[in-house]
């Protein structure tokens, strides 16, 4: 009986699509509408409209910003379901080749040239600082909230990679990570419902109910939009990271 | 000029993915995968889309270290 559902959910979400396929225009079509008069509204309006200097982040967050919030969406169910594969898993004991080992505990020279802790310890502050530059002026130049997510995630792998603490600063365990990855989507969508209370549509930032100026409430809503795709992306990386750690446990430590 | 950059990193993109698929072994592979992100961060620097280098930048180190924790788990040689 499982089987059988299993076999008609997987037929028609291999169907589905291609039937969906059929309504899209043609990759290339002069007649569809980013090639008639969507593409030249966006390059002509998007500063007026949106108040931001780089154009991309004017369509991402403002212009498609429903789009987005799927987009999000759809990333933290796909580190959920690689936690879910991977973390039911029995553990699997992985032992370091002995010839490092050996050459670690003698103190052989390569082991005593640069000490990775305190390098790794230096460049992690810097990496984060750059994150929050990226996210807090990604409507003005290069960057967003994808972007600094990933900087975050990568700042948080780097730590628990490669230095060697007592005690972990930060210490996201499965459960925890996965929690602050939904964060991420939720604080988005709240970020619509507050347009809504000013009487606009969802997600649209002129209507926010605050006695400012428009560009400045634009500057709000994108700023609190990408806040939102930060810790969701941040939380996705660290969940894979821990789904991948739950599957295997290292002996010696990993380089 | 910028006609012939694109095409030299093309052309570089195709020999890293063959390199890739023909390697022995895996690490070695992992690692190239990382140039080959590299590769294509410059390709889309040229094409003029910064934002979207810049994303690769970050997820090809990202995915990179993803591999070569999976690679403790698995045998590093292919048969």
């Amino acid at each position: 009986m499982r089987k059988t559902i299993t076999i008609i959910l997987l037929i028609t979400a291999v169907f589905v699509p291609f039937i969906a396929f059929n309504v899209l225009p043609v990759i290339g079509d002069p007649s569809s509408a980013p090639n008639t008069h969507v593409s030249d509204h966006y390059i002509e309006h998007a500063i007026d409209e949106c108040n931001s200097p780089n154009m991309v982040t004017a369509v991402i967050v403002d212009y498609r910003a429903f789009d987005t919030m799927f987009e999000t969406t759809v990333m933290f169910l796909a580190g959920l379901s690689v936690i879910m594969i991977l973390a039911n898993r029995p553990k699997k004991k992985i032992f370091a080749p002995s010839s490092l080992k050996r050459f670690r505990e003698s103190g052989h020279p390569i082991y005593k040239t640069v000490n990775k802790d305190v390098m790794i310890s230096i460049i992690e502050p810097v990496i984060l600082i750059y994150a929050i530059y990226v996210l807090f002026h990604g409507e003005v130049s290069l960057g967003g909230g994808f972007q600094a997510g990933a900087l975050i995630g990568m700042t948080y792998l780097l730590d628990v990679m490669v230095v060697k603490r007592e005690k972990p600063i930060f210490n996201l365990p499965k459960k925890r990570a996965a929690a602050i990855a939904g964060i991420g989507p939720f604080i988005y969508a709240l970020t619509g419902f507050i347009s809504i209370i000013g009487g606009g549509l969802y997600l649209e930032y002129n209507k926010f109910p605050f006695p400012i100026h428009q560009a400045e409430l634009h500057s709000i809503g994108i700023t609190a939009v990408e806040i939102g795709v930060t810790i969701g992306v941040a939380g996705t990386i660290i969940t894979i990271l821990n789904a991948l750690m739950e599957r295997i446990s290292f002996d010696d430590d990993i380089n | 000029m910028t006609l012939i950059l694109q095409a030299v990193l093309l052309l570089g993109l195709i020999g890293i993915t063959l390199a890739i698929i023909f390697g022995k072994d895996l690490m070695i592979s992992v690692v190239i995968y990382c140039a080959f992100s590299f590769l294509t961060m410059l390709l889309y620097n040229i094409m003029g889309a910064p934002d979207v280098a810049f994303t690769e930048a970050v997820i090809g180190v990202i995915s990179t270290v993803f591999f070569i924790i999976i690679l403790k788990s698995i045998d590093r040689k292919t048969k």
